[in-house]
Parts: C-alpha cells; sequence; structure tokens
C-alpha cells in the first residue's frame, strides 16, 4: 500500500474518532435539552487541564489523572447548568441566554487557565507511549487508544441510552418532554445529568488528545467548532450521526490533505457542510424536526 | 382520593376554568363531560402539574399537591394519559411501556407489569418491536393506555379516550378501561362522548365554558336525554 | 385599503398620529448636543496632556460602535445568530488594504468600495443561512469566519503578507496634516462614519422594515402570514450589517496602517459580542453604551491582564442569565424620565401589521 493511503487512512480513522468523540457530548446535549453548549471546548480544556495539574502538581500516574479528569470537567459541567442554565429553562429566552452564556463561560475558563497554569503549552503523557511504522507511516499507540476509546465510549453510550433506565429517561426527554414528565421522570435534573455526562466525555477527549494538540488554554476552540460541524453533519440529537458524521468528516478531510494540500482541507469540509445543508439539512441521521419556514 | 376546590387556570392572558370544585373517591370512576374546547383538557393539566393554577387547591389523599411539579405527582400516583397520546414517537412499544414504570418502586417489577398489561392487549407483547410513530390511532391509544398502566397509578386520568377513533375501537378502548375500573383502579375521564361512558361513570360533571353546571350520580344524569342533547349538541 | 374606501365601507381610522413618529420621540436638543458636543470635543482634549490618547480611544470607540450595532441588527433585532460580524470586518479591511497596497489606491477612495465587497460576501452566507434554524446558522457562519481566516493566514501573498496579514498600508493622508492635527482629522471621519451608521440604522428600525424583521424574530409564522417576506427582509438586514462593517474594516486598516489576522482570534468576537449583550441586546443604544463600557472598562483594566477577561466571561454569562436586558434599559427609563418629550400613550404604537395599512408615509 502507497504511504500516501496509509497516511490518509491513519490520519482519517484518528481525526474520524478524535471528531466522533468530540461531538458525541455535544449531540447529547442538545438532543436531551435543546442546548447548544458553546462551552464544549471549554469542558475540553477543563478536563484536560484537571488531568495536568494531578499528574504535574500531585504527581499522580496518567492512569489515574485520566478518570480525575473526566469526573473534573463532569463537575464543571453540572456546576454551570445549576448556575447559568437552570435559571432560564423554560422561560423564552433561553436560546439566547444560553448561547452568550456559554460563549462566556467559554472565555472565562481560557483566563483561568492562563490565570492557574500561566499561557505556555504543557504537556501530558499520552497513556500509552510509543509508536510503529507501516509503510513508513508512524502509528502512535496512543493514536490507537484514541481510536479504541471513541468505538468503546460509543458503544457504552448507545448501551447506556438504550438498556439502563436513565438512558431511556434522557431519550424520552429528548422526544416528548411532557410526556417524560408525566412518567414521573425529573426533567430538569435529567438535563443537569446530560450535561454533565456530556462534560466528563469533552473531558476525556481533552485528556486523550492532548498529547496531539498540546495543552493550551484556546486549545478547545478549534475542536469545538470541529465537533459542531460532526454534529451538525450527523444529524443533531443524534449519536449514530455522530459517530458516522465523525468518520466520514475525519475520512474526508484527511484524503483531502493528503493528496491535494492542507489548504484544500478546510474548504473541502465546508463545501460538504454546505452540501449537506442544502440536500438533507437535518444532517444523516437527524430526527426530523419541524424546520421553520 | 382526589379533591379539586376552586380551581383557577388558563394561558396567557385569558382565564379558561373559573374555579372548579370536584372530587374521586377510592374505586370511583368520575367522568367530566363537555364539549371541546371548554376546558376538559385544562383541567386535567392542571390537576396534573403540566399547568400551573392561578388559584385554588388540588389534594391527593389530603396532600396539597397544587404546586407540585408534574413528575412529582406522577410519582405520588396520579397518573395522566394525555390527550394526543403524547407517546414517544422514536421509541419501540416495549420501551414506551418500559418508560411508564421508570419510577424506582415500580421499575424493579416491570415485567410483573408488563405481564398485566399484556393481558389487556396482548398484542402490544406481538409488536414490541414497532416504532411508536408507526401506529394507527387506536393502536396508540391502547399504547398510551397501556403505558399509564405501567405505573403505581392511585388514580388514573385519562383525557379523551376515544378522541378521533373509529367507532369499533373506539368500543375497544372504553371495554378495556372497564376491567381497569374492576381491577380497582380510581378514575376521572374526561369525555365528550356521554353514550360510551354510561355503563362506566359513577358520577358525572358537566363542564362549559370553564366552569361545572351540573353535577350528580351517572344514572340519574346520563339518563336525562334531553339534558344531555341540550348540552353537548 | 385607502382611507376613502375604508371610509366609505364604513370603518373608521383614527387619524394618523404624526406625534408617534419615533423622530419626535428623541428631542432634537438632544440630538443637537450630542453632535456639538461630538464635534468640539476634540479640540478640547487636544489641549490636554492625555488628550490625544483619549481622542484615539474615541476614535476605537467609533469603529466598534459601528460594528456592533450592526452586529445588534442582525442578531438583536433580526434574531439571527450570525457569528460572521468579525469576518465581514476583515473582508472591508482586506479589500481596502489590497486596492491600496497592491494596485495604489487612494485609501478615501478605496474604503468606499470595502462596504460592497462586504455586502457581497453577506449575501453570500447570507443566502444558505436563509432556511435554516438558529443552530445551523451559528455553525454556518462560524465555519465563513474559520475559512476566512485561513485564507488570510495561508492566502496568496497580496493577502496573506505571509502569514501575519497586511502591514505598512498607506494611511489616511489629510494634506499635510501631522500629529495632533492629524489625529482630530481621523477622529472627524471616524466620527463621520459613526453618525452616519447610527442614523442609518436608526432610521431602518424604525421603518416598516425594522418593524418587520422585529415581527419575523418574535412570531415567524404569524409574520410570514402577514405577507412578510422573511427572505427579503432577511438579506437586507445582512446587507446593511455588512455594509458598514465593511467601512469600519477598511477605515480601521488605514487607521492602522494595516490589518493583522489576529483579528480573527476569539477575544475579538466575544468583546463584540459583550458590547452588545451588557449594553442591552435588540436594543437601539444598547450596542453603542456598550462599546462605551467595554473599551472604557478595557482600558481601566488592561492592568489585570486575563483577570479581566475571566471577569469578562463571567460577566456575560451572568447578564445573559440574569439581566438579559442589558444594561440600557434601565437608562433609557432615566433618560425618558427627565429627557425626552412627552411620551406617548402606549395605544398608538405601530403594530406588525400597520405599515401595510397606512396610506400616507409617516
Amino acid at each position: 500500500m502507497s504511504t500516501q493511503f496509509v497516511q490518509a487512512a491513519w490520519g482519517g480513522i484518528l481525526f474520524g474518532s478524535v471528531y466522533g468523540l468530540m461531538a458525541l457530548g455535544l449531540t447529547l446535549v442538545w438532543g436531551a435539552v435543546r442546548l447548544l453548549n458553546l462551552a464544549h471546548g471549554a469542558l475540553f480544556v477543563v478536563g484536560s487541564y484537571v488531568a495536568y495539574w494531578a499528574v504535574s502538581r500531585l504527581n499522580l500516574p496518567i492512569l489515574v489523572a485520566l478518570p480525575i479528569g473526566v469526573l473534573g470537567a463532569a463537575a464543571f459541567a453540572y456546576l454551570m447548568h445549576l448556575i447559568f442554565i437552570r435559571p432560564v429553562i423554560g422561560k423564552p429566552g433561553f436560546d439566547n441566554s444560553t448561547l452568550i452564556a456559554t460563549v462566556g463561560i467559554s472565555i472565562a475558563v481560557s483566563a483561568a487557565a492562563i490565570l492557574i497554569f500561566n499561557p505556555e503549552y504543557k504537556v501530558i503523557p499520552p497513556v500509552i507511549s510509543g509508536n510503529f511504522t507501516v509503510s513508513n507511516v508512524q502509528i502512535t499507540k496512543q493514536g490507537l487508544l484514541v481510536i479504541g476509546a471513541s468505538l468503546a465510549l460509543f458503544g457504552a453510550v448507545y448501551l447506556f441510552l438504550t438498556y439502563t433506565r436513565h438512558g431511556m429517561a434522557i431519550r424520552a426527554v429528548s422526544q416528548q418532554q411532557e410526556a417524560a414528565s408525566l412518567m414521573s421522570i425529573p426533567v430538569v435534573r435529567t438535563y443537569g445529568l446530560v450535561i454533565a455526562i456530556s462534560g466528563g466525555l469533552a473531558g476525556l477527549a481533552g485528556v486523550l488528545l492532548s498529547p496531539f494538540f498540546f495543552l493550551n488554554p484556546n486549545s478547545g476552540f478549534n475542536p469545538m467548532i470541529q465537533a459542531l460541524i460532526v454534529t451538525i453533519f450527523g444529524g443533531l440529537g443524534s449519536v449514530r450521526g455522530a459517530l458516522v458524521a465523525g468518520f466520514v468528516l475525519g475520512i474526508f478531510e484527511s484524503f483531502v490533505e493528503v493528496y491535494y494540500g492542507v489548504a484544500w482541507a478546510q474548504p473541502g469540509v465546508f463545501l460538504l457542510i454546505i452540501l449537506m445543508l442544502i440536500l438533507r439539512p437535518n444532517g444523516l441521521f437527524g430526527i426530523g424536526e419541524v424546520r421553520r419556514l | 382520593m382526589l379533591e379539586v376546590k376552586g380551581l383557577v387556570a388558563g394561558y396567557g392572558g385569558g382565564e379558561v376554568l373559573h374555579g372548579i370544585d370536584l372530587a374521586v373517591h377510592e374505586g370511583e370512576c368520575v367522568v367530566v363531560l363537555g364539549p371541546n374546547g371548554h376546558g376538559k383538557t385544562t383541567l386535567l393539566r392542571a390537576i396534573t402539574g403540566l399547568l400551573t393554577p392561578r388559584a385554588g387547591q388540588v389534594l391527593l389523599e389530603g396532600r396539597d399537591i397544587t404546586r407540585w411539579r408534574a413528575d412529582s405527582i406522577a410519582a405520588a400516583g396520579l397518573v395522566h394519559i394525555p390527550q394526543g397520546d403524547l407517546l414517544f414517537p422514536e421509541m419501540t412499544v416495549t420501551e414506551n411501556l418500559l418508560l411508564g414504570a421508570y419510577n424506582r418502586a415500580t421499575w424493579s417489577d416491570r415485567n410483573a407489569r408488563l405481564a398485566r398489561v399484556y393481558e389487556l392487549f396482548p398484542w402490544l407483547k406481538e409488536r414490541g418491536g414497532q416504532l411508536a410513530r408507526t401506529l394507527s390511532g387506536g393502536e396508540r391509544r391502547m399504547l398510551a393506555l397501556g403505558r399509564g398502566l405501567m405505573s403505581k397509578a392511585k388514580l388514573l386520568l385519562i383525557d379523551e379516550p376515544s378522541l378521533g377513533l373509529a367507532p369499533l375501537i373506539t368500543q375497544q378502548i372504553y371495554a378495556s378501561i372497564h376491567k381497569v375500573k374492576d381491577s380497582g383502579m380510581s378514575l376521572l375521564i374526561a369525555d365528550e362522548n356521554a353514550n360510551q361512558v354510561a355503563g362506566l361513570a359513577d358520577r358525572v360533571y358537566l363542564l362549559e365554558t370553564g366552569s361545572l353546571v351540573r353535577q350528580g350520580p351517572a344514572a340519574e344524569l346520563l339518563r336525562d336525554k334531553a339534558l344531555l342533547e341540550s348540552y353537548l349538541g | 385599503m385607502s382611507a376613502r374606501a375604508a371610509a366609505a365601507a364604513g370603518l373608521t381610522r383614527p387619524a394618523l398620529d404624526r406625534a408617534a413618529a419615533p423622530w419626535h420621540r428623541v428631542s432634537l436638543w438632544t440630538v443637537g448636543g450630542v453632535l456639538a458636543a461630538g464635534i468640539v470635543l476634540p479640540l478640547l482634549l487636544a489641549r490636554i496632556d492625555i488628550g490625544t490618547y483619549l481622542i484615539t480611544l474615541l476614535i476605537l470607540f467609533f469603529v466598534q460602535a459601528v460594528v456592533a450595532q450592526s452586529w445588534n441588527l442582525i442578531m438583536g433585532y433580526g434574531g439571527i445568530y450570525s457569528f460572521a460580524q468579525v469576518a465581514l470586518f476583515a473582508v472591508g479591511g482586506w479589500t481596502s488594504g489590497v486596492l491600496v497596497h497592491s494596485l495604489g489606491w487612494n485609501p478615501f477612495l478605496a474604503i468606499l468600495v470595502s462596504p460592497l465587497v462586504a455586502v457581497v460576501a453577506a449575501l453570500g452566507i447570507g443566502l444558505p443561512t436563509l432556511r435554516l434554524r438558529g443552530v445551523y446558522v451559528v455553525l454556518l457562519t462560524l465555519a465563513f469566519h474559520e475559512l476566512a481566516r485561513v485564507f488570510t493566514v495561508t492566502g496568496p501573498r497580496f493577502i496573506s503578507g505571509g502569514g501575519y496579514g497586511l502591514v505598512s498600508v498607506q494611511t489616511f493622508q489629510f494634506g499635510n496634516a501631522i500629529g495632533n492635527q492629524r489625529t482630530i482629522y481621523l477622529y472627524y471621519l471616524a466620527g463621520l462614519i459613526f453618525a452616519i451608521a447610527t442614523f442609518v440604522i436608526w432610521r431602518v428600525i424604525h421603518s416598516p422594515l425594522g418593524v418587520a424583521m422585529t415581527a419575523l424574530r418574535d412570531s415567524e409564522t404569524y409574520a410570514v402570514s402577514r405577507g412578510i417576506n422573511q427572505f427579503r427582509v432577511r438579506l437586507v438586514l445582512f446587507a446593511i450589517s455588512a455594509f458598514f462593517t465593511g467601512l469600519a474594516g477598511g477605515y480601521s486598516t488605514h487607521y492602522n496602517g494595516g490589518i493583522s489576522t489576529t483579528i480573527f482570534d476569539f477575544p475579538r468576537i466575544i468583546d463584540l459580542l459583550a458590547m452588545i449583550v451588557i449594553g442591552g441586546w435588540g436594543t437601539f443604544a444598547g450596542p453603542i453604551l456598550g462599546a462605551g463600557i467595554v473599551i472604557g472598562l478595557d482600558q481601566y483594566l488592561v492592568a489585570l491582564g486575563d483577570y479581566q477577561t475571566l471577569i469578562l466571561g463571567l460577566a456575560l454569562a451572568s447578564i445573559a442569565v440574569f439581566a438579559p436586558q442589558g444594561l440600557w434599559p434601565p437608562i433609557r427609563r432615566l433618560y425618558e424620565k427627565y429627557l425626552a418629550p412627552e411620551p406617548l400613550p402606549p395605544a398608538l404604537e405601530v403594530s406588525p401589521a400597520a405599515p401595510h395599512d397606512t396610506t400616507e408615509e409617516l
């Protein structure tokens, strides 16, 4: 197999997993709470910085720091829900308020990261180090871990949503909110649960990806834009969509980048998005929401 | 078991219910009769927490649940089977039923509950994997009913059981409700169909433009054809 | 239905109340006073030590306020969550920059082209977003922003300047003026742009178009059923918003002598957003007030460095959730209490249906 092909394929699958992971939390929150969480990138940052802190200040091994980072991000997300989202649930200005509030939180987190940790790029050791080559292409073991983790998480989330009591409640709330409360499902508390879970997912993505992206306070912004693109491409609210879209876009972008050059990757993806929005505005697997005129 | 005193409720600038007093005793089947648009659904929604009453009281077994959230009220045993069914469209028949037993108390014996519901509507078991949004009108109604029965309801509120259904299905539905009543469940039914509820109801209230204009034993009220005609048209 | 026909049909309509026109609500004294103060201010400031610095702050204020108002037009009044504003500013800035730097145009002429190119770009973004719901617009416009950024960084040399943007671009020349005198001229130019933009936006908001757009924002189905063409309204909004933003961008390039790719950095969007949110989302004077507050605080708090950003972020989030109206409404209440002419009885407020019914133009 040609080096180029392997390069493109490896990059594509890796990107794809990353995108999927990032998009998963975003799509869950949208599906259940109808909230566009622009603080998603910040949760990514919180997770990775908490893990970094555990490693550098508490001298814990990365394997212990990882779940700490995840929990930190989840807790932060839940706090955000309590202070900034819960007060406006059900009010007419919900969309506006949460859009701006999540943006505000996002920059506050960046600033806090700079203040607490100073702005230099930080390094977290990868969970698995080492690599090997295939056809002249370097395959990192951390990369394999990311791919594995991504698939595993999607599987876990799927099982959670399908077979557990709380998972089904989350789906119920996202499909028919009134009926859900008639089933004695506490809707607002379910929102909090989903937000916390998505925070944890973002945090995990942050920790796993730090060796690739390095740690800096603004490292959440671009992945979040990518996550947004993937989420919409796959269909807002669809877990399956996030997985498929992640890989489709990741592989597409990687092949364009390898065969046509970096400059074409972004515009290529952009065009693909526009095409999707024109042909299937609800994305690949979007639950057909009532589109306004 | 259920007491409603002076309930006032409405939407936006308007008032739909102008002070409702009613009661449902244990084991009773009470029917609120009224033409469309006169507040039957609003009444049920106000009682079960989907709408916050502006004034008045709702008491369940003596407890004041007037301002309770809908999910707390459902957990307390007041289960609302809403107009339009409000099924979970992208979930299967079985999943919809299971969600009826969401409450921690009922979740543990959800399989036993499923079995009981299947006795009432056997087809639910056969078509368990079908998506709720692909069901016909009558099937949705039965699923909604079954879902409500999965809970530990002490009192079932049913909003317009026969709305939009063909006569044959309607009969099936009421027959099923009858079975439910026979098993000892207390019922509050909002309906437009005086004939069908005749065999079911113990007491009847007549609701007209947001106020209860008559009430009495079903036997009495429902026999008066002239009254019903002039009232229900 | 003409007034005569209506009368003939036996219907009566209340007489057109000329006093209800929006410009009667703002006292001419206030406007005149502000204008006069604006003209005289730099001359006074030039006499004090930090005066020049303050004048440059005011220039910054003018530029930012124009962009903030334009963005507010789309987001606050139009209800369209477009995040392309900075990109449009950049389009304007780069257009005029390239015209001057690579083609040797005169800056004063070049900035006349900026708004036009920005409008074209905006229509390009606006069209795909026409049928999309809020969330998708955020995404699409953010994607456009990203695209613009990448283009300016990796694009052809005459645009990207090696990844840093345009540098050493010729600035405005006012005859032989230098130093303070020149700064004052720059001030007047910026002030002129600000005044025109503010006036036009004010007129738009209080015109049938403005009513149409708030109607669309508040209740789309109703507005459309009343015959409001949502596509046309949205496109016009985009165009107007982009026009002034592009103009501001062009001015900025020749004021600063260049335009940098750092303009696309997230903090810039945040600053603008803060101006709108803190000042008053969806109000006329909100973004102006917000611009003043943000720029003022910026200077004051710059010593705090990143604490400032932290506070800004939290302030944004808090205001959005706990005081969504911003700071303008309470100030407006004070204004109306003490400075404005007699308030109008509420019954005469123009309703969304009214624009099509009147035969006379106010």
